[in-house]
């Protein structure tokens, strides 16, 4: 099908892009990548008036890495994220993650922004930016406001984006992930390649001393993806193997703390009660690499 | 048929609340996606309200009929919306229950059918989306009691009206 008329507009800039979304309001919608909107409004699933095309906002398309944060615009796709040196050293959780998103064309228009603000639970980005406790940065005519992630996703593809809100980028802060003793891994399990995930983890793991012979997790981060209508922190995962070295019984609590937190949708392939053992499995494996790769050389990331 | 309820407290009385609940002025201001609400008479009112699931998220020209209103207790409609390849029915219940202490307790529930494109989202996102826009509303409505927005009851039960819905 084709997706019903609109009009379109190609701003250059944040102000032009922040005026014509407090004109139209929510019979607008922001373009970017076009990975998910095209296929909605050509099923007319979605028919809004006006398309606002942000594939010239420059200034949004930046990766900055500093001494203390992370900052990755929205606009940057994830093939970028995905090849970023920066971000393979500093976090790599996120090309990890983007690396497995669909396919090479979807890859190389998907955004990050679009993932943040489409919040679909099963989403790669909304999952890690939880997981590392990331802020969204958002403009409007009425001024910038950082959210954090946390905060931002409220139900099933339902954010605290208000419809004349534009994501400019996130940052994440460093201070938690020294590159030397810290470990991340992103573990999908999916049908096909291409496909959304069945459940992903994405983890991360601080050990006090990587050449210790029983290094200790000082501090570990568990999220969920598809796990619930949103993407799924799971706190009582990380206190399970946090202040000590990780053994089969801390990683089988773990496992069993995300069991009992996951709220899965079955789905036509995986129903419930599977999807809550993948959460668990897909916990315990994603910490077990994450502890590894804090505990050995830094290099192979 | 798909069935919502939920709960939500408040700091005021439900003789206080009842005044914001039946005010369509209030309505209008608190009511997600609510672009506005005329009051056709004490009992019927229409509304355009814009709401949905992600981008999808069509227009519904809304009517609602009060069908029972036994102040400052319960509060029940039946209402009907329409847009371009979607449409749904409900009834929508809310009971308020004092406290003791000043406090007062909203239950409410909903059951709906929906049809069309949105009814293909299903329950599980449409029950986890209507939750969090009761709840904002809830919350909308709290904070013009809190800064002592008037409120003007207005609304009555339409006589010998039955709300339902079919199964």
């Amino acid at each position: 099908m084709k997706p019903a008329p609109f009009q379109y507009h190609r701003p250059t800039t944040i102000e032009e892009t922040t005026t014509l979304l407090e004109t139209h309001r929510h019979d607008a919608e922001l373009m970017a990548g076009n990975q998910s909107l095209g296929i909605i409004m050509a099923n007319r699933l979605a028919t809004p008036n006006h398309i606002i095309d942000i594939n010239d906002l420059e200034e949004i398309e930046y990766i900055d890495v500093t001494e203390s944060s992370v900052e990755i615009g929205s606009l940057v796709r994830h093939r970028t994220i995905e090849n970023s040196a920066e971000l393979k050293a500093t976090l790599p959780l996120f090309p990890q993650a983007a690396e497995q998103i669909a396919g090479p064309s979807v890859r190389n228009r998907g955004t990050l922004g679009g993932s943040i603000g489409e919040a679909d639970p099963a989403g790669n980005y909304p999952t890690v930016l939880t997981a590392l406790d990331g802020d969204l940065h958002v403009t409007s005519v009425d001024g910038s406001r950082t959210v954090p992630a946390t905060e931002y996703f409220i139900a099933y593809m339902f954010t605290d984006l208000g419809e004349d809100e534009l994501i400019t980028g996130v940052s994440i802060g460093r201070d938690p992930f020294p590159a030397d003793r810290t470990g991340m891994a992103f573990l999908e399990q999916k049908a096909a390649a291409q496909t959304w995930p069945t459940i992903s983890a994405a983890t991360a793991i601080r050990v006090d001393n990587p050449k210790a012979s029983e290094p200790v997790v000082e501090e570990a981060r568990v999220a969920l993806a598809n796990a619930a209508d949103i993407p799924l922190r799971v706190t009582e995962a990380e206190a399970s193997i946090q202040g000590e070295p990780l053994t089969d019984e801390s990683l089988s609590a773990a496992a069993g703390a995300a069991i009992d937190a996951a709220q899965p949708e079955g789905e036509m392939h995986a129903d419930a009660e599977y999807k809550r053992e993948l959460a668990g499995e897909y916990t315990r494996r994603s910490l077990e690499t994450s502890y590894e790769r804090a505990t050995t050389t830094q290099t192979d990331q | 048929m798909m069935e919502f309820e939920g709960e939500f407290t408040s700091n005021h009385s439900r003789e206080e609340l009842w005044n914001y609940f039946t005010d369509p002025d209030i309505l209008t201001a608190c009511a997600p996606g609510c672009d506005e609400i005329v009051m056709e008479s004490p009992s019927e009112l229409a509304a355009v309200i814009s709401v949905g699931v992600g981008s999808v998220k069509p227009t519904f020209d809304v009517d609602m009929v009060v069908t029972q209103a036994d102040e400052p207790e319960t509060l029940r409609m039946e209402v009907g919306g329409n847009a371009t390849r979607n449409s749904f029915d409900a009834v929508a219940e809310m009971n308020l229950h004092s406290n003791g202490d000043d406090t007062t307790t909203a239950h409410w529930s909903a059951q709906t059918n929906v049809s069309g494109l949105i009814a293909s989202m299903g329950q599980r996102a449409l029950g986890s989306v209507s939750t969090r826009l009761v709840n904002n509303f809830f919350e909308d409505l709290e904070a013009k009691a809190d800064e002592g927005v008037s409120a003007e009851s207005q609304l009555q039960a339409k006589e010998g009206a039955e709300a339902s819905i079919d199964d």
